[in-house]
């Protein structure tokens, strides 16, 4: 099939080696195309992002036989429409980028459904290879493809894969050769039908006749969106010679279709595709036996039952966080412990002095403890990808689509805000999976409502020092707070400011599949990846910020007054030891150096705009620094309220420091709890949003959870100090808090 | 008949999509088209959202898009082809 005239059409392609072919790997969710595009590339491929939108851009190359193979991994989509950010991206790219070819990646099991983004492709006047992939699954399944029939009916070569396991590699990589060198007149197109097709023609030769239009965009592929009245393709008519012509051909064209067939011309088309693919599928396609669901079937008939669906789903989120924490506790435990043995190495390694001091108390402290939480935010992921793998978080969706749809959001939200128990910055990137702009935006929103990681260790600190009784029973209210208040936001947004028509859901819903091992680390490290990234630059960067505003302008205590502090303690402990004495003056001492600090004197000039919930100067510098990390609130109020390292590293002295001091009460507590929960996330989740959404959303959400959080925290401090602080302590008391 | 009234367990045809735009444009290009034949597995609780199985693979639709497709019942019971 390899034809001379290619030499022709791509001179840079007829030079000897290295030949160079750039392959776009398309195709519908869920059809394996993730596996097999690392079956193609091994492990040489680069993440990077769309030019000018958050979709992300996975490219991978191969050399063989003097050819090499890049290829480019586009976003999952069903049709080339331009209702959703994926599906722009997909086509813009191969509009405008027009790749040497397209590989669609073809769900075997399912395949008329992916036949139809298929033709699309086709259309383009790039040469398309399929791969019916998954084609093991079939087999099993009893779907017999007579794969030779099918590319000579549709004039697309096709070859059998299995992504999972690397069958059919080679034979893909002979097609991609064979089709890059045959030209484009080889290539046919679907045919629409006499009616479509009579107003096709005339259209098509009329781009034809534009010569700087058709240049660009290929004929065939215009005419039919034109047709389909795409907003897109009307947009890039204009501003060519003949285009206002075009256009107006265009309208009456799908007008005299919609009066033909009495529906719309969108729709008319993708009938007729339908049609055609039904007839090629009749000739190519024997289904051996009837479909079999039984399996996943069985499954759903407890895990999708109408009643079942939502304690299930219920159920599983509590197992996630059981295992997550349960697990994640030792790892947890073994990074502190690496890290705070750092930190006394590289003091002991190195002279004192600033350099030092940057990098033990800033860098070392602000990452370290940042990175305690990795292990905690990993396992969440990889269960929560095991999830998603074997195809539960359509299930998921399925079982809260009605409730979340009440407040506005999405069954697809139910993803993203779930990571959002983790880590903010992977949850924000994951809501790109949800298709209508508005969507997206309240989902992220609302996500930093759920709880991270970071929140935890303040709310298990303040629960333990102020509500002994039931510490967890406190923690997890907190936690369920920041879900009522999610979808109490997203009700007000959409009824407000994201107002606008109801969005389709419309969600595959994939067989249960085993998941692979390399499946789901590829998944967890997608999202580690942009955790830890934020963590190397933005973290490091707040970390830094952070010391340097708690650090300078430096103070010291007089020596006289240490001594004298030093002294007054042993008169007041008769029988404390020197060293006790000692320990103490130097904490009076940090804490001085703290108030005199860049961040004490902030701290002190908010404290009017915090004081009505009862916070001191201590509270708004902590407040501060929780931007560079949320469980940041601990260490700094362990600086403040001098409780020195116990020798375990853990929080016990905290807790009796917060205890004995007078200016702490149980309400203060939980003007704290529910003011952490609600206030802005730490600056990598910030700038995670400002990414996604831009500078506007960001300081729309920056002064909307600000709002919320002072809110909150102002009703509970006045409300609990009219009934009286020790009547709330009492209150708290008896409902066994 | 639209797809919202057709019980769960029971098989439909479709005769078209009443509706353009986004939501008739994605229903469409999913596979509900003409003459295509499907079936409604389960539905939620209150009856939403619906699980429809139409070209041999299964579809979340909600209650307000499954009204936008008509359909009538199908000739033969259990129909995925």
């Amino acid at each position: 099939m390899r034809s001379d005239s290619a030499a022709g059409l791509r001179p840079a392609s007829a030079a000897p080696l290295p030949r160079v072919l750039r392959v776009a790997l398309a195709g519908n969710p869920n059809a394996g195309k993730t596996s097999l595009f690392n079956a193609l590339t091994g492990a040489h491929h680069k993440v990077g992002n769309y030019p000018g939108v958050t979709v992300e851009k996975l490219e991978g190359s191969r050399l063989r036989r003097g050819v090499e193979y890049r290829f480019v991994d586009l976003p999952g989509i069903y049709s080339l429409t331009a209702y959703s950010i994926d599906e722009m991206v997909a086509r813009d790219f191969l509009i405008d980028e027009r790749p040497d070819l397209i590989v669609d990646v073809l769900d075997s099991t399912n395949l008329e459904r992916n036949l139809f983004l298929c033709l699309q492709f086709q259309e383009l006047g790039i040469p398309v290879v399929g791969a019916l992939n998954m084609s093991d699954e079939a087999e099993a399944k009893g779907i017999a493809i007579d794969d030779a029939a099918l590319s000579s009916l549709l004039g697309i070569r096709m070859v059998r894969t299995v992504g999972t396991d690397g069958r059919g590699v080679d034979e893909l990589l002979d097609a991609i050769d064979a089709a890059a060198g045959s030209s484009r007149g080889e290539s046919k197109s679907i045919h629409y039908g006499a009616e479509l097709e009579s107003q096709l023609t005339p259209l098509e030769a009329a781009i034809g006749a534009d010569r700087a239009f058709a240049s660009r965009y290929p004929a065939r592929w215009m005419a039919v969106k034109l047709v389909e009245k795409d907003a897109n393709a009307f947009d890039r008519l204009r501003g060519h010679a003949s285009g206002g012509a075009i256009a107006e051909d265009a309208r009456a064209a799908s007008a005299w279709l919609e009066g033909h067939y009495g529906r719309d011309a969108e729709i008319v088309v993708s009938e007729q595709r339908y049609g055609y693919i039904r007839g090629a599928v009749k000739e190519a396609v024997r289904v051996v036996r009837a479909p079999d669901f039984s399996v996943t079937e069985a499954i759903d008939k407890v895990i999708m039952n109408r009643f079942l669906a939502l304690p299930v789903f219920a159920l599983v989120l509590w197992g996630v966080f059981e295992l997550t924490f349960a697990a994640g506790a030792y790892p947890q435990r073994w990074l502190e412990d690496f890290f705070s043995w750092l930190g006394g190495a590289v003091t002991a390694a190195m002279p004192g002095g600033v350099l030092q001091s940057i990098l033990v108390d800033g860098v070392i402290a602000g990452v370290g403890s940042v990175f305690s939480f990795v292990p905690l935010v990993v396992i969440l992921f990889f269960l929560l990808s095991l999830l998603e793998d074997v195809g539960y978080m359509s299930r998921a969706a399925f079982a809260s689509d009605k409730a979340l749809h009440a407040f506005g959001l999405h069954g697809q939200s139910v993803f993203p805000m779930m990571l959002g128990f983790g880590c903010s910055v992977p949850a924000i990137m994951a809501a790109r999976t949800l298709k209508s702009k508005r969507d997206r935006i309240a989902t992220i929103l609302v996500i930093p409502f759920m709880s991270c990681g970071a929140k935890l260790p303040v709310y298990v600190l303040l629960a333990a020092a102020f509500f002994p009784k039931n510490p967890a029973g406190v923690v997890m209210g907190i936690y369920a707070l920041g879900v009522a208040l999610s979808l109490i936001a997203a009700a007000v947004l959409k009824r407000t400011a994201l107002k606008g028509e109801p969005t389709p859901f419309v969600m595959e819903l994939p067989p249960y599949r085993a998941p692979t091992l390399r499946g789901v680390l590829w998944h967890v490290w997608e999202k580690t990846a942009s955790y830890l990234k934020k963590m190397g630059t933005v973290i490091m960067a707040a970390s830094i910020f952070v010391w340097a505003i708690t650090t300078f302008p430096a103070y010291r205590m007089p020596e006289e007054a240490v001594q004298g502090v030093k002294a007054g303690y042993s008169a007041e402990h008769p029988g404390s030891s020197e060293e006790e004495a000692r320990a103490y003056a130097d904490s009076v001492a940090s804490e001085a150096a703290m108030e005199h600090s860049a961040a004490g004197l902030i701290g002190k000039a908010i404290q009017p705009a915090f004081a009505p919930l009862g916070f001191d100067w201590r509270l708004s510098v902590a407040t501060i620094t929780g931007f560079a990390a949320k469980e940041v609130i601990v260490s700094t109020l362990g600086i403040l309220y001098r409780a020195p390292e116990s020798a375990d590293g853990g929080t016990g002295s905290l807790v009796d420091a917060l205890r004995s001091d007078p200016h702490w009460s149980p309400l203060l507590a939980m003007v704290l709890l529910v003011f952490t929960l609600a206030i802005p996330p730490c600056v990598a989740a910030l700038s995670t949003i400002k990414g996604e959404l831009g500078w506007r959303w960001l300081g729309f959400e920056f002064l909307l959870l600000l709002s919320v959080g002072w809110l909150l925290g102002f009703a509970i401090f006045q409300v609990g100090s009219l009934i009286g602080a020790g009547s709330f302590g009492m209150a708290a008391a008896t409902a066994g808090l | 008949m639209v797809v919202s009234e057709v019980p769960a367990g029971t098989g439909f045809k479709v005769v078209k999509i009443s509706t353009g735009k986004e939501v008739g444009k994605r229903l469409a290009d999913m596979g509900f088209t003409d003459g295509a034949e499907g079936r409604v597995v389960r539905t939620g609780l209150l009856r939403d959202p619906l699980q429809v199985r139409i070209r041999g693979y299964d579809v979340l639709i909600r209650r307000s898009e499954a009204e936008s497709i008509e359909v009538v019942p199908a000739a033969r019971e259990g129909g995925s082809e």
